[in-house]
This record gives structure tokens, C-alpha cells and sequence, in this order.
């Protein structure tokens, strides 16, 4: 999804963006607001020096992996060969968002393809980047957007929070098969997606 | 087909195992709490009831069957278009073997497992390790449980009976190493370890499906650990298993089944993955396989075709009193709480149905919580009436069926108690038979009923006194609501002849309001007893019986709760087969009472302080489950204490849970009830009350019984001895 021209950030927008970061919150995710991809790649490389990036994300968004090394990371994008064992010890993922959902505080991921996949299985700790347009209030949005796209092979994952298990005892823990930790960016700024980075 | 060990003997290792008890009564508050917090935040957020919510999603499975091979066929052509194999099987051999022989045809000699009901169904692990391919179950619960060689005993939390001092050991035992019991973080990460490593190394990954969405021939499928999605993406062949009921047409109806499936199951507004498959990824092959076995069967049955809504979520268990006893293991075969009393004896045969149907106390609370509305406890009599018909109901059947033959005639009762009043007459004191403790410490008997004194057999039953004349004119009230108002009292057969003082001090309280009490004659029993038991024919008699006692047109009114609940609720499914009879049962509901309905807001309707004697000692209310369930009656009795008695009422936890009492459970499984009922007197002590109040007979002896053998110092009283005791003193 690629936004287009600059943006408008309306009261209802902001508002909206409100309630979402109180649902992320709650689901045990943290918020932050940033303005564009050079402050996303700055908050990864805050996370990391090994950072790894959803080959879906790397093919719209090439300007992030320099970014990345700009900060002085590793930067790692699996391979369709062997992906698991590309990102086996990478502990920082980055993803792009398809949509956010007020309603839940949830970001749907659609990640077809094994190499995509891996990314938010197998990272300790999960950074999913989504634009402030593509922020919507309920479930039924998401439910639209995967009629649209129906009728082809897909794999699309609303994903709300860090992984978590209470098997035992109903005790909560988090971090199980998936990430310990889940960070939502939400971009608010004017830069197009594909702008150059700044030397 | 199952591999389950036999019901008894499950029965006995769940009450022998004191985490079973302990760990799932606190889930079960636990649950109660996220689960009744996130319903409240989903009405808020929605702006409709539960009710609302629930009726639409029901609809929406109701829709699906009423047109269920549009949708299968749907469903299975836009899969098959994303690149899908979809096969039909209708028994779980077939499923076996399809899915064995695609495993082996793939190389497979390790399969990652997330977590699937329907596998756990067709018994699919014991197939696939004689066939050298060994499963290894991903979900921490299914994964602990394959450890310790166990089958799940919840739907959504499958090891909730193990507690974590059982499961450090079981780590400690199969892993060899150090687990500190208290230490959950490090065996879940310990988990985490030593699943990585199969999912890595395993070519064939199979999972369930939470719903399969005909309109995009898409998996859903939810899970909050991630295990799900590793073994659904990682292997090169992804099997999916699935119930042919699970269809949904659009994404949009998913989205209402999100909704209520994780608030229902553990509190949570959504899982942490709702994942969305449309055929498989590039490079791997999908085979769908949906499941019949015995699923046309139940459409076909209209008393249990609701059944098929079902979305798995586990609410049904979560608010079960004797699961909370039990668990799973024994309340349920592979499918556990309510819905596995109904769908079992499809599934799996009426052999494996018909051990955990005696468990059912028919409180109604799984009703009042299911998300898609099954009427559970009314198809888990269905159930048991095939139960009781076949002959796996055994030589206890038999008995049952005998006695409540017997018991139809009210003069064999009535001469059988006359001849118990008088034997028993030595061992009479304070309401009970005081069986001397030599006989209820130890031995046979005190399992059965040390833990309950029985009641006294009293040597007049309450229609002698009752007779015209007999009864001394009480004090009236100051307002009359009733004045010249002719009341057919229902006295119950239970108190009529073991609790003969609260249809008495009910007669009482109805003259001291002005009320002509009439006694019909005929009156006997309103087959309750018969209905709970799976004897539907001889409680369909009992209800004609009672129809015809009470035809004459004026208010009934019964002291006892649970005769309404059979009366209003109960008798017009019993009589379904005719509309004339049905008319008839409804007429009478409309006129039937229980005694709080009809004092606090019917034609009886007394006065705020009327009944205030100045008397401030706290008490206490147990909501009869029936009433709290099945007749969605609230706080009234509490309310009509405060406000017409001028009672302090000290709420009770738990109010609306079943005591234990249920019918034919109680004798039939005193252990089970032994359990309900320690936990509803641990109620009771938190409050400190030294009177108890509730509005049941069948409940009220079995709480003096419970109260007397324990040594506590509780007053139990029937709301009616309760209030005659504040009438005004006759001048
Ligand atoms: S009616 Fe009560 S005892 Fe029976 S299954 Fe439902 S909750 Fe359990
Ligand atoms: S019967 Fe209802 S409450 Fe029980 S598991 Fe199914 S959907 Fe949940």
C-alpha cells in the first residue's frame, strides 16, 4: 500500500489514532507515532545492530535497509532458499502493516511467502510499520479488505500484541512460539514511502 | 471410536486428585472475571446485549445449515481455486487413513501438531506413530499433556487440570533437568526451545480451523502463542482438519464470531494471531479435510442440531459446577463441559456418552454464557433420555427408572414415607435424621452420606395440615394485596413430605396478605425429578397429571422455584409433539408463581416494610441456579429482603451457583455433590451470615444436611419460614 500525496492530519484522525494507541497499550504492544522511515530505521537501530526486514517490505521500502546500515546495523533479508535459518538469530524484525484497527489495537500482516513469514515468527521482538491512512475503526474494515482480495492464495495475520500462553495455571506469559515484544509504528509524516535517504 | 479409559475409572482419578478441584475451582473465577469484564466492554463498545450479539451469530450458523452444501460447495471451490486439496471424509477411518497415507506419500517422519479438536476426534496421533510418523503436539497445553501421555481435559485450555508444581515435575522427569515449580516463564521458554528445533526440522504441519469462510475458501485460525502459524508455514505439506459445521459465508460473519470467540474462551478481546489462509503458500501443498462423522446426523436431529453451532470456545465448561469438581477427563469424553454431553454420543458412540451425563446437575449456567446460544442443558436431556432408553444406562437405570415409576403414584409415596417418619422417628432432631456418627465416619456409608445428614422423614405431610380448618388463622397485614383472591397452593412433592414447614409458613404468608389458600387435592409432582432423570415418557405423565390438578383457572403459587422452571419452562418442549397440550402448559405457566415473583412483583405484591419486625440480623441469599439461569431471575430476593423485610443482606459470592443439590446427582454421584456443596458453604462462611435464605426446598435440605454434618452454625431457611417469622404477633 503505497499512500499518496501528502497527508492531512484531520482532528478525527488524531482522535482516532487515540484510541488506537490505547488498544495497542492494552494488548500489550507499545505506541509511537513517528514521522517517517528515517525515524522508524532510527527507532530499530535503537532496538539492535542486527535488524531484519520483511523481503515484502524491502521491494516497496529499499531506502529502509540503507537506513538501517546508515545506523551502522546488519541488516538481513531472507532469502527464499533457506529463511528460517537467515533470520534464525536476528533478534529485531521490522514488517509493513496493511492496516491498523482501532477496534482491537491489532495490525493485519500479509505475508504470503515462507521468507515473509519467518520474519514475525521467528524475531524476538517485532516492529510493524503502518502508515496513519490505512489506520481503521472495526473489524468489518479488515473484513473488507480481505474480500477484495479474495479469490487468490494469501495468508493474511491480524496480529495483537506479543505472543503470549496462560496454559499454565492461567498464568500469563509472554513470548512463546512468536515475539516477546511488539512495536507499532504508526507514520504520520509527509515523506513518501519511497523517498531517498538523506545523506 | 475412543481410546479413553472408562468413564468410572476417570470418574474416580479425577476425585482422587486434589488439583483437579483445587486448580480448576480457582480457573473457574478467574475465568469468570476477564470473561464477564471484556462481555461488559464488547456491549459497550457495540451498543447491544450479549443476548443481541449472540442471537446474530447464531443466525449466522443457522443460515449456513439451512443451506449447507451451497456453502461446503463454495467453500470448497474457492479453496481448490487458490490451490487448496479438499476432501470430504465422513468417518474419522477415513480421515486416518487419508491423511496417514498423504504424510507417508510426502516423507514425513515428524509432524508439528497445533492444536485441533477434530484430530483429537478421529484419534489421529495413535495412527500416525504406528505408522512411524510421530506427532508432536505444538500448543504448550497439548504438548504437556503428550508428555505426561494425557488427552486434553478443556477445549481452549487443554492442561488446565495440571497445576504447576505437576507440570516443573513432568518437565524435571522427561527433560532431565531442574524445574523450580514456581518458575512458569523458564518452562515456557523451555518450551519454546525444544519445539523451535521440530518445527525446523519437520516436513508435514497440521492444524484445526476456527472457522472455514466460504467466500474467500479461507482457514481461519486463531492461537496466542504462534505455534499455530509455524506449523501451518514452515512444512512443505500443511494438513488441515476440519468439522464440516465450522463454515462461515463471508469475512465479515467471521468477524462477529472474533468478536465472541476470545472473550468467551480466556477474556480477550481478540487473540494474539487471527490468521487468515487462502490455499498454501508458494512451494507447499494444502490438504483440506473436512469431517462428517455423525455431524448430518445431528442437523438431522432437531432436539440437538443447535449443537452445530458450536465455536469451541470452552465457556460452557468454565461455568460448570461439576467440571469444576471433575474436570474434563470425566465431564465429557473428547469433547468436554456441556457441549461434550451433547455431541458425544454423535461423535463417538451412546456408550462413550453415557457415563458423564449422570454428572449434569441441569443448573443452566452454560446456557446463560454459550456465545452462539445452544440451549445446552435442554439437548443434554435429550441425550440422556437416548441414554436412558439404551442400554448402557446399566442397573442403576434400571433402579432409577423403577423408582420413578413408583413414585408417579403419590398413595405408594405417601405410605412408604408415613412407615420412614415413624421408624425414623427416634433419630428426629432440628429438621434432620441424625444418623448416628458410628455409621457416617467411616465405612460404605459416610461417602454417601456423612458428608449430608438426610432430612427428617416427618410423621405428617404438609397437604394433612393443610387441610381446611386444620391450620390456625395467622396475623393478617396491614394491606391485604390479595384480599378475596383465590390461590391454588403447589405444594411440591419434595416439601409436601420432607419439608412440610415451608408450604405451611408459604400458606401463612399468602392468608396474612389476604389470599383464599386452596390445596387441590390431586396435586403430586410436576415430573420434574422423571425429566431430570432421562424419563421423559413418565414425566410427560406427571405434567398432565399436575395440569389436570391445577385446571381449575385461579394463580398457582409454589414455594418451590424449580417446580416453576419445570412448569414455565420445561413442560411445553416435554409436550412439543401437541399444540392442544402445549396451549394448555402455557396457560398454566402464565398463571404459575413462585412465591418471591408473586409477593415481590406479581398480584401479591406486598408493600415496601410490611414485613419489617425491626429485626437487623444479617443475612445471606443463595440464588437458586435455576432460577438465576433458566428464569433469568436477578437480585430479587435480596432486594424484597432489604426493602420489605427491612433485612441486612451480606451478598454472597457465587450467589447463582448450584449447591450441589441436583436432583438425582446427589445420590447418584454424592462425591460430585459433596464438592459443589464445600465450595457454596466456603461461600457462605466469607460472608460471616448466620441465616441463609433461599426460595428452593431441594436446595434447602440439602444445605441444612451439608451445614448440620460439618458442625457450622447457619440457620438455613426457606424464604417463606423466613418472612412468617416477621408476620405481626396476633392479637
Ligand atoms: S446445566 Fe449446569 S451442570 Fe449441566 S452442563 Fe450445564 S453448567 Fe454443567
Ligand atoms: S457449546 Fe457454546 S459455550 Fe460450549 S464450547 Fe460451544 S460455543 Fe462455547
Amino acid at each position: 500500500m503505497t499512500p499518496s500525496g501528502p497527508r492531512t492530519d484531520t482532528g478525527r484522525d488524531s482522535a482516532r489514532r487515540t484510541r488506537l494507541r490505547a488498544r495497542v497499550e492494552a494488548a500489550a504492544s507499545s505506541y509511537h507515532e513517528l514521522p517517517g522511515w528515517e525515524e522508524v530505521a532510527a527507532h530499530a537501530a535503537g532496538l539492535s545492530d542486527r535488524v531484519a526486514v520483511a523481503p515484502s517490505l524491502h521491494t516497496t521500502q529499499p531506502a529502509l535497509a540503507m537506513r538501517l546500515e546508515a545506523e551502522g546495523c546488519t541488516v538481513v533479508v531472507p532469502g527464499d532458499e533457506d529463511p528460517a535459518a537467515d533470520v534464525a538469530d536476528v533478534p529485531v524484525a521490522v514488517v509493513g502493516g496493511e492496516l491498523a484497527v482501532v477496534e482491537t489495537g491489532s495490525v493485519l500482516v500479509a505475508e504470503h511467502g515462507l521468507a515473509d513469514r519467518v520474519v514475525t515468527m521467528l524475531c524476538q521482538r517485532l516492529v510493524q510499520v503502518v502508515p496513519a491512512e490505512v489506520v481503521v475503526d472495526r473489524l468489518e474494515d479488515v473484513a473488507a479488505w480481505l474480500a477484495e482480495r479474495s479469490g487468490r492464495a494469501s495468508f493474511a495475520s491480524l496480529m495483537t500484541g506479543p505472543s503470549r500462553t496462560a496454559d499454565i495455571e492461567r498464568s500469563l506469559t509472554i513470548g512463546v512460539q512468536g515475539p516477546d515484544e511488539v512495536d507499532v509504528l504508526v507514520l504520520t509524516g509527509t515523506d513518501p514511502v519511497t523517498e531517498e535517504p538523506t545523506p | 471410536m475412543s481410546t479413553l479409559r472408562p468413564f468410572e475409572e476417570r470418574y474416580a482419578t479425577a476425585l482422587a486428585d486434589p488439583d483437579v478441584r483445587g486448580g480448576l475451582t480457582a480457573f473457574q473465577r478467574g475465568w469468570r472475571d476477564s470473561r464477564d469484564a471484556a462481555i461488559a466492554d464488547l456491549e459497550q463498545q457495540e451498543g447491544r446485549s450479549f443476548d443481541e450479539l449472540r442471537a446474530e451469530l447464531a443466525g449466522i450458523k443457522d443460515g449456513v445449515l439451512a443451506d449447507w452444501e451451497h456453502h461446503l460447495d463454495t467453500f470448497t471451490t474457492n479453496a481448490r481455486a487458490a490451490g487448496a486439496e479438499v476432501v470430504r471424509v465422513a468417518t474419522p477411518g477415513e480421515a486416518n487413513a487419508l491423511i496417514t497415507e498423504r504424510m507417508q506419500a510426502a516423507g514425513a517422519d515428524l509432524l508439528v501438531k497445533g492444536k485441533s479438536m477434530v484430530s483429537e476426534e478421529i484419534g489421529l496421533n495413535a495412527h500416525l506413530e504406528a505408522a512411524g510418523i510421530p506427532p508432536v503436539e505444538t500448543d504448550l497445553g497439548e504438548w504437556i499433556l503428550q508428555l505426561a501421555e494425557e488427552t486434553p481435559s478443556h477445549l481452549v485450555m487443554p492442561a488446565i487440570h495440571k497445576r504447576r508444581h505437576a507440570v516443573a515435575g513432568l518437565f524435571e522427569r522427561v527433560l532431565d533437568r531442574p524445574f523450580p515449580p514456581d518458575d512458569i516463564d523458564r518452562m515456557v521458554k523451555v518450551a519454546r526451545t525444544e519445539l523451535r528445533e521440530r518445527f525446523l526440522a519437520s516436513s508435514v504441519g497440521l492444524s484445526g480451523a476456527n472457522a472455514l469462510i466460504a467466500e474467500g475458501g479461507a482457514i481461519m485460525l486463531v492461537c496466542n502463542e504462534g505455534n499455530n502459524r509455524m506449523s501451518v508455514a514452515l512444512p512443505q505439506l500443511h494438513v488441515v482438519t476440519a468439522g464440516i459445521e465450522k463454515l462461515l459465508p463471508t469475512y465479515a460473519d467471521a468477524m462477529r464470531q472474533v468478536r465472541l470467540l476470545g472473550r468467551s474462551a480466556t477474556g480477550q478481546p481478540i487473540t494474539v494471531y487471527t490468521n487468515f489462509l487462502t490455499g498454501p503458500r508458494p512451494g507447499q501443498e494444502q490438504l483440506i479435510v473436512l469431517l462428517d462423522n455423525g455431524r448430518t446426523a445431528m442437523a438431522e436431529d432437531p432436539d440437538v442440531a443447535d449443537a452445530l453451532r458450536c465455536i469451541r470456545c470452552g465457556a460452557c465448561a468454565d461455568v460448570c459446577p461439576p467440571y469444576g469438581i471433575v474436570g474434563g477427563h470425566a465431564f465429557g469424553h473428547v469433547y468436554t463441559g456441556a457441549i461434550g454431553l451433547v455431541n458425544t454420543s454423535f461423535h463417538h458412540g451412546i456408550e462413550a456418552a453415557a457415563g458423564p451425563q449422570s454428572l449434569c446437575v441441569s443448573c443452566g449456567a452454560c446456557a446463560t454464557v454459550c456465545p452462539v446460544d445452544i440451549p445446552l442443558p435442554v439437548q443434554i436431556l435429550e441425550v440422556r433420555e437416548t441414554v436412558a432408553r439404551s442400554e448402557s444406562a446399566g442397573s442403576a437405570g434400571r433402579v432409577t427408572r423403577s423408582a420413578l415409576r413408583a413414585f408417579q403414584h403419590p398413595g405408594l409415596v405417601d405410605v412408604g414415607l408415613r412407615v420412614a417418619g415413624v421408624v425414623t422417628t427416634p433419630l428426629r432432631r432440628d429438621g434432620v435424621t441424625a444418623v448416628p456418627s458410628a455409621l457416617t465416619s467411616r465405612g460404605p456409608l459416610a461417602e454417601r452420606i456423612g458428608w449430608r445428614t438426610p432430612p427428617a422423614v416427618p410423621l405428617r405431610p404438609a397437604r394433612d395440615t393443610l387441610r381446611p380448618g386444620r391450620l390456625e388463622e395467622p396475623p393478617r397485614l396491614a394491606d391485604q394485596p390479595l384480599a378475596g383472591r383465590k390461590v391454588q397452593l403447589f405444594l411440591q412433592c419434595l416439601s409436601d413430605r420432607l419439608a412440610p414447614g415451608i408450604p405451611i409458613a408459604a400458606a401463612k404468608l399468602l392468608r396474612a396478605a389476604g389470599a383464599q389458600v386452596i390445596v387441590p387435592r390431586d396435586q403430586h409432582c410436576c415430573g420434574l425429578p422423571a425429566y431430570d432423570s432421562g424419563e421423559q415418557d413418565t414425566a410427560r405423565d406427571m405434567v398432565r397429571q399436575t395440569m389436570a390438578a391445577l385446571a381449575d383457572g385461579a394463580d398457582v403459587v409454589t414455594p418451590a422455584s424449580s417446580c416453576l422452571a419445570m412448569l414455565a419452562h420445561d413442560a411445553p418442549h416435554l409436550l412439543r409433539g401437541d399444540t392442544v397440550e402445549v396451549e394448555r402448559a402455557q396457560e398454566l405457566a402464565g398463571r404459575t408463581y413462585d412465591l418471591i415473583s408473586y409477593l415481590a412483583s406479581g398480584p401479591g405484591r406486598l408493600p415496601a416494610g410490611s414485613l419489617d419486625d425491626g429485626d437487623r440480623t444479617p443475612v445471606t441469599v443463595h440464588r437458586f441456579c435455576q432460577a438465576s439461569n433458566t428464569l433469568g431471575r436477578g437480585e430479587a430476593i435480596e432486594a424484597f429482603l432489604r426493602d420489605v423485610a427491612g433485612a441486612p443482606v451480606v451478598p454472597l459470592p457465587e450467589a447463582g451457583e448450584c449447591c450441589g443439590f441436583g436432583g438425582s446427582t446427589s445420590v447418584r454421584n454424592p462425591e460430585l455433590s459433596a464438592g459443589i456443596l464445600d465450595r457454596k458453604l466456603g461461600c457462605v462462611d466469607r460472608t460471616a451470615a448466620s441465616i441463609l435464605i433461599t426460595d428452593n426446598p431441594g436446595c434447602i435440605l440439602h444445605l441444612r444436611g451439608g451445614v448440620h454434618a460439618s458442625g457450622r452454625g447457619v440457620e438455613v431457611l426457606h424464604l417463606a419460614e423466613y418472612l412468617v417469622r416477621r408476620l405481626p404477633v396476633a392479637t
